[in-house]
């Protein structure tokens, strides 16, 4: 890992951390700032892109660690069913027009039906005294089918407002983002985070198989458990903070394979710092292409990371997952 | 004419209707045809006798073995809101339709009239379109001269996410019909998720609630207009809560309408 790399790991985020600030629908000069300017930064903007820069963070770890754990370089953070799951109690909140806890209902409502998804996927996965890749998965793939048709069920039978209300936060909506948001999406996107960089040279181990691991003196059902905690941490917060992203969590640590190699050490924090860079810039791009109107940021980070992918895909000779 | 008559004309007045929209629902209860009304969708609730009419489905996706099964010998369908394929499967089953197509508030007499007519009901139409011609004159004559010059206003359908009326809409023909300025009415779609930026920096004058299918309105804007605190509306607390007469153009338009000049009259008469 050279220098300019690190450097440019470190640089780039905080530019475009910067640009999504100060652009946007029309942009703000930080120099003399005008009442409604500071008004707009300070409580509209900062809480909006640090929100953003949170969930993409959550997905690029997570699915950097949940590649590794699961061995399946297709796997992300929403294949376990875990964002189905909130979507779900999110969707009855919103369709429902459920208020028992103010602007905090459906982000709690979502957190819940990730921890519980998280939890039945863990049990369903859960043989022999440990949890297995292959029963994870189709424990997520099942459970993910099953509160998908739940969903599409609610839906059908909702209004149409309502039915509107619900795509729009399940195709992602970081328009409300807040202050009160950002403290405990950032207790569990680090919290998470600090589970598994410091789980990351056991995950290594373990993507070369349970014997090696074992051969090298680490517990693999027990490291495989921890990061499945840090991974349903990781998505559950972000999937409350602001609904469904796609892209990111799938392909982001591909993206950055390409750059540091596959030493978890490196692949987590440069994921978790590539996908929230790239939420930051889709977020900025959805709410200045068409203003005053805002468009949903999960279509724009795929439109924008998938060709870039691609391409990258294409220049490479060899794949080093 | 934008409706499909069979080649021979209607004889009789159609006996068996079925309404594929609440607003169309509204209009046929007003023009004396409600005995005639025999299915009407899931969300036709207004006037009560609309509830207990058969149920055929949604706007978007009404049933059509329910419509057939009612033996309808007039289908009432709408462009705003009924798939278009849905008139073509009548057809092939040889269903006769009428389309409504009136989407704005000054095009709603003239659509009264057409649906009068392809009822036999001429005479009862046309005095329902004039008095809706005439109380939207006296509305809109109110504010000529001596109007309070383009105050601005923000009509919310949704607050969170943001969603609010923009051009093309009710709601937006009616603020420029008393005078006002909708602020989202250079937003490119009818009903556009708003930038809430965009909202601090226009300061519209006043906020304009509508209702959502029976919701308290109050506790669910709570979160969104505590971030507009700076917002002159809400800074002078002229923040109204409407009912949804403006969300179904039919005849009770005209009663949103007075609604909102009234919201707008306590803070500026006339």
């Amino acid at each position: 890992m050279s220098r300019p790399k690190i450097a440019a790991l470190i640089l780039m985020p905080c530019l475009l951390f910067l640009c999504s600030l100060f652009l946007g629908p029309k942009a703000i000069n930080p120099v003399g700032l005008s009442e409604i300017e500071r008004e707009i930064l300070v409580q509209i903007r900062l809480p909006r892109v640090l929100v953003a820069f949170l969930m993409g963070m959550a997905l690029g770890a997570s699915g950097a660690v949940l590649q590794g754990v699961l061995r399946n370089p297709l796997a992300d953070p929403y294949i376990l069913g875990i964002s189905s799951g909130a979507s779900l109690t999110a969707a009855l909140g919103i369709i429902g027009g459920l208020t028992f806890l103010g602007a905090f209902t459906v982000p709690v409502l979502a957190f819940i039906g990730a921890i519980v998804t998280g939890s039945i996927v863990g049990a369903m996965g859960w043989k022999r005294g440990g949890l297995w890749p292959e029963r994870l998965l189709l424990a997520g793939v099942g459970l993910s089918f099953l509160f998908s048709a739940l969903l599409m069920l609610m839906m059908s039978i909702s209004t149409d407002e309502g039915l509107r209300r619900a795509m729009l936060w399940i195709f992602g909506d970081l328009s409300m983002s807040e202050w009160q948001r950002v403290p405990y999406g950032l207790l569990f996107v680090m919290a998470g985070m600090a589970l598994s960089v410091t789980r990351a040279k056991a995950l290594n181990a373990l993507i070369l198989g349970d014997e090696f691991a074992h051969s090298l003196g680490f517990a693999p059902q027990r490291e495989r458990s921890i990061l499945f905690v840090s991974v349903g941490l990781m998505t559950a917060a972000s999937v409350s903070l602001g609904g469904m992203i796609g892209f990111i969590g799938l392909l982001m640590p591909h993206i950055m394979r390409f750059f540091v190699g596959s030493d978890s050490r490196m692949l987590i924090p440069a994921s978790a710092v590539g996908g929230g860079s790239l939420l930051c810039i889709a977020d900025l791009v959805s709410r200045s292409v068409l203003p005053p109107m805002e468009l949903p940021a999960g279509v724009i980070t795929a439109i924008i990371g998938a060709p870039y992918f691609l391409y990258l895909l294409r220049r490479k000779h060899v794949l080093s997952f | 004419m934008s409706y499909t008559v069979s080649a021979a004309g209607p004889a009789l007045p159609p006996a068996r209707i079925v309404s594929l929209s609440p607003s169309t629902t509204e209009i046929l209860f007003a023009l004396g045809a409600g005995e005639r009304i025999i299915g009407v969708t899931n969300y036709c609730d207004y006037p009560e006798e609309a509830k207990r009419k058969s149920k055929i489905g949604g706007m978007s996706n009404p049933s059509l073995e329910a419509v057939v099964s009612l033996k309808p010998d007039l289908v009432v369908m709408t462009t705003d809101g009924n798939p278009k394929e849905f008139e073509e499967l009548l057809h092939t089953l040889h269903i006769r339709t009428f389309v409504f197509t009136a989407r704005r508030i000054a095009d709603l007499p003239q659509g009264i009239r057409e649906l009068g007519a392809a009822l036999l009901v001429r005479e009862r139409a046309e005095a329902l379109a004039k008095e809706m011609e005439h109380a939207l004159a006296r509305l809109g004559s109110g504010v000529k001269g001596h109007g309070p010059g383009k105050e601005k206003i923000l009509y919310i359908i949704w607050p969170e996410p943001l969603i609010v009326a923009g051009p093309g809409t009710a709601m937006d023909d009616a603020i420029t019909l008393l005078g006002r300025k909708n602020i989202a009415s250079s937003a490119s779609s009818a009903y556009p998720k708003y930038s809430l930026e965009e909202v601090l920096r226009q300061a519209p004058d006043v906020i304009l609630i509508g209702k959502g299918s029976g919701m308290d309105m109050v506790e669910v804007s709570r979160g969104i207009l505590k971030r507009m605190t700076s917002v002159p509306a809400v800074r002078n607390n002229n923040v109204c809560y409407l009912s949804d007469g403006l969300y179904r153009l039919g005849p009770r338009v005209v009663r949103g309408i007075e609604e909102l000049a009234e919201c707008l009259d306590r803070r500026s008469p006339r």
